[in-house]
């Protein structure tokens, strides 16, 4: 057995005096693929920043190659060979790719064309799809998380952390980016993978550790553990069966049909398109980042605009109805919870109830011109509860808050609107396997309730598991449509790819 | 002044009226092959509507009512004219559509009643009879005052909008206008106290009572033609074309639509037709529908077969399709029998024939 290149003992992280990792042990051995699973909230964010330099332990020790090291920034982690991918992105938006790549790295003279031909070779050999003269702000979140990870091997760490570096990849792209992470061990780089995914976990670890309330559950080779094993370390309870594993048989008849999209037009992203979604149902939406999935119920909602000529008709309740900007689609009955929760969902430093309070705002418009402190935390009291969110109080800030809080949070948002139509994109992205499982009854609730409900998710057991009916999105279009009793993943798949 | 503006601003970018968008067929209008697998049990030179007395299904071929028994069929009654609409009447007489211009009553109560004209206008292309809620009325729909039956494609290229629905009274004889105006009215069926019409070109099925009218189901990806009641309760539509973005275009593009009537062959006009296929001097060749000589069944259709069964409330539970690479196009009519559908596909002169019970149990899985 080769010695540990990366050790922590006993650390434990206090926050106000709440620890959120206490007493945990755990070992990275050279050259291995350690995934660190656990539901949000369990301590892994903070495990890793330990490592990553990004805050310092409260008591423990940490070792790197058996000598103790306390790195106090990511720049002094960095020198001691750690680099992690944040699940936040950090790179630079009004900068190019290859720009960010090399960032920290200049020099007095910057030839650019040399940075961006270095940078183009560099993507080319981790097999990177993207192009390094364009503006990170143009990028999409798959192909920010690439270039998140390029920099990280660029910098050539002996541990690479990665934050949940899937989530926001096609099933192609993650193949490639674990023949990655198996390259990066033939090299002798350790790497810790952090994933929701467990069959993710499963399939690529050599070992696992899980977590649960920051505190240390159990650590085993990964070929020791299955699905089940993990699950019930994660939450101390058998969650199997209210996750993904029923297929579901029994599809719910449609109601009226509460929205017709026709010929839908927008740029390269949405070419053509149409669809309907009955009220009473949940509509799934599958198909590869980058298919227009996204774009086209952004159209929808007032996100986007759809092409200014010929661009299509979008009909709600049977009228004709173009939304400019999302307002009027909300007054509508339209709410759209957005897969990018960090970044369109809340304001991260407002309480749980303020934001609550906003989006019912978003509805009223002028109706309620001056702000009511009793009435945002009446509505905050209300939803809290309904939606189970769990926190100290309704005055927490939202982005102290776990992953899976904050997405009921932005749910919440949306349903204090009273929307007849709600649209969930990715809805469990960066959540944890017991919030799933709530979000999942919460939007089955829904349709139960009569609402017409589309849920895009890139995850398939996700999609068959709750859909009533399944739109397969590719290149912009929708090109296939699947009962919930016929759709397979292969089918599924294979619509979304030929 | 500023309706015109709105329309000119509509043509300039393709919205509104000028939007040639057509709504998909998706959700309970999924294309299946349903209809083009079906049996066929009959094939007739002129069929053009089918009706029932509960116990046996007639067919108006030409110009003689038929009643089919088995594969073979025996002929019930023979007219003068061509019959453009056939209904049972409850007391066991029949009615039907002459020419589309005149309604006449045999056997029955109300042997010999007949009508040529309702509100002072003639009747024109009468296409579909109904019996009323009661044993003493029909309703009657008259698809065009401008063109006749056999040029229903004319009333659509001219975006006709004269289309009626007439309450004829059998012991009275007196006529009722229900509704006008409409843009092609295509079947009609009693549903409570209110009168379901397919308006054809406007793509829609209206409710119609003494003091209102409602849209029952709107925005249909096909051209409605006649309805039926369905034994289980709700209702058979059937669609006798589907909808392209091309038809849609040249509709809207009325110096080119007016030129193409003018100098083209109707049988090649860009426009549906009940069949297609047959030579190719039609529009819509190559490979916007083929592959490899192959049809597409996805291709913008020229000519399509659908049937949809609606619920009470005019909701689609599912529907039975002949796609573009199929040939049973041109449904005009579909009734229920004794727990069989049978359906009249026009476009190729053939009645086929569906076990309700076996078709529930595929669709709704």
């Amino acid at each position: 057995m080769t010695a540990p290149i990366l050790e922590l003992r006993q650390a434990t992280k206090r926050y106000a005096g709440v620890p959120a990792i206490e007493n945990v042990d755990f070992d990275l051995r050279r050259a291995e693929i350690h995934a660190l699973v656990g539901e949000n909230g369990a301590g892994k964010s903070t495990l890793t920043k330990v490592m990553a330099g990004v805050v310092t332990l409260s008591s423990g020790t940490m070792l790197i190659e058996g000598r103790e090291a306390e790195p106090r920034t990511p720049l002094e982690a960095r020198h001691l060979g750690i680099a992690m991918v944040f699940q936040e992105n950090s790179l630079i938006p009004t900068m190019t790719v290859a720009q960010n790549l090399f960032l920290g790295q200049e020099k007095f003279y910057n030839r650019l064309r040399g940075i961006y031909i270095a940078a183009q070779q560099f993507l080319q050999s981790l097999n990177f799809d993207v192009a390094p003269t364009t503006t990170v702000s143009l990028l999409g979140a798959a192909k920010k998380q690439m270039v998140e990870i390029a920099r990280a091997v660029l910098h050539n760490a002996k541990v690479i952390i990665f934050d949940e570096p899937t989530a926001s990849l096609t099933p192609e792209e993650k193949k490639y980016f674990f023949d990655l992470m198996l390259d990066l061990k033939r090299r002798g780089v350790s790497v810790i993978f952090i994933s929701h995914v467990l069959e993710e976990a499963l399939q690529i670890s050599d070992r696992i550790t899980v977590l649960r309330d920051g505190k240390h559950v159990v650590t085993d080779d990964t070929a020791r553990f299955d699905r089940a094993r993990i699950v019930q370390a994660m939450v101390g309870r058998d969650l199997s069966q209210t996750l993904y594993g029923k297929r579901k048989q029994l599809a719910r008849p449609p109601g009226q049909r509460v929205l017709s999209v026709q010929n839908l037009r927008m740029a390269s992203f949405v070419k053509n398109t149409s669809l309907s979604v009955f009220a009473g149902q949940i509509t799934g939406v599958f198909g590869l980042v980058g298919a227009g999935r996204t774009e086209t119920f952004k159209v929808v909602s007032g996100v986007m605009k759809r092409d200014f000529f010929h661009g299509g008709e979008v009909y709600l309740h049977g009228r004709p109805v173009r939304y400019r900007v999302p307002a009027p689609a909300v007054r509508d009955g339209i709410a759209y919870v957005t897969e990018d929760r960090k970044i369109e969902g809340f304001f991260e430093t407002m309480s749980i109830a303020r934001n609550i309070y906003m989006g019912l705002l978003a509805k009223l418009g002028r109706k309620r011109p001056l702000l009511s402190q009793s009435e945002a935390e009446r509505v905050g009291d209300k939803w809290i509860k309904a939606l189970n969110i769990r926190a100290i109080g309704k005055d927490v800030k939202v982005v102290e808050l776990s992953g899976g809080n904050q997405q009921k949070v932005v749910i919440a948002k949306s349903l204090v609107q009273e929307p007849d139509l709600i649209i969930f994109d990715e809805p469990t992205r960066g959540v944890d396997v017991g919030a799933i499982s709530e979000i999942h009854q919460l939007i089955n609730r829904l349709a139960d309730d009569g609402k017409a409900v589309v849920v895009i998710s890139s995850y398939l057991p996700e999609i068959m598991a709750i859909s009533d009916r399944i739109l397969v999105v590719r290149q912009g279009k929708v090109v296939e449509e699947f009962s919930a009793s016929e759709a397979t993943e292969e089918k599924i798949m294979y619509a979304a790819i030929h | 002044m500023i309706a015109a503006a709105t329309r000119l601003v509509d043509q300039l970018l393709g919205r509104g009226e000028a939007a040639t968008t057509v709504p998909p067929f998706d959700g309970q209008l999924k294309p299946n092959q349903l209809l083009e697998t079906a049996p066929v049990i009959a094939e007739f030179d002129a069929p053009e509507d089918l009706a029932t007395d509960g116990k046996t299904v007639l067919i108006a071929n030409g110009t003689a009512v038929l009643r089919l028994d088995g594969a073979a069929s025996v002929e019930v009654a023979r007219f003068d004219r061509h019959i453009t609409a056939l209904c049972c009447l409850r007391d066991g007489g029949l009615a039907v559509a002459l020419d589309g211009r005149d309604v006449q009553v045999i056997g029955g109560a109300f042997d010999g009643k007949q009508w040529y004209q309702a509100a002072g206008k003639p009747f024109t292309a009468v296409n579909a009879i109904a019996q009323g809620g009661d044993d003493r009325t029909l309703i009657v729909t008259d698809g065009s005052d401008a063109e006749p039956y056999e040029r229903w494609c004319y009333d659509l290229m001219e975006r006709g909008e004269s289309g009626r629905v007439i309450e004829l009274d059998l012991s009275t004889g007196v006529e009722r206008v229900v509704a006008k105006g409409l843009a092609y009215a295509f079947g009609a069926c009693v549903a409570g106290n209110e009168v379901w019409v397919s308006e054809s070109w406007s793509h829609r099925i209206l409710a119609i009572n003494a003091s209102s009218r409602r849209t029952v189901v709107g925005h249909l990806p096909a051209y409605p033609s006649r309805l039926s009641p369905a034994a289980g309760g709700g209702y058979w539509l059937t669609a006798f074309i589907a909808r392209t973005q091309l038809v849609e275009f040249v509709l809207r593009e009325t110096a080119y639509r007016r030129r193409m009537m003018r100098e083209i062959d109707p049988r090649y006009w860009i426009a549906p037709r009940l069949s297609s296929g047959h030579t190719f001097l039609e529009p819509m060749q190559g490979a916007h529908i083929k592959t490899m000589g192959i049809l597409k069944p996805w291709a913008p259709p020229r000519s399509y077969g659908l049937v949809i069964r609606l619920t009470q409330e005019g909701l689609p539970r599912y529907s039975l399709h002949s796609r573009v690479d199929g040939s049973h196009h041109g449904v005009v009519a579909a009734v229920e029998c004794s727990g069989e559908l049978f359906v009249l596909a026009k476009g190729c002169g053939k009645i086929l024939r569906l076990q309700v019970a076996a078709l529930e149990r595929e669709t709704l899985a």
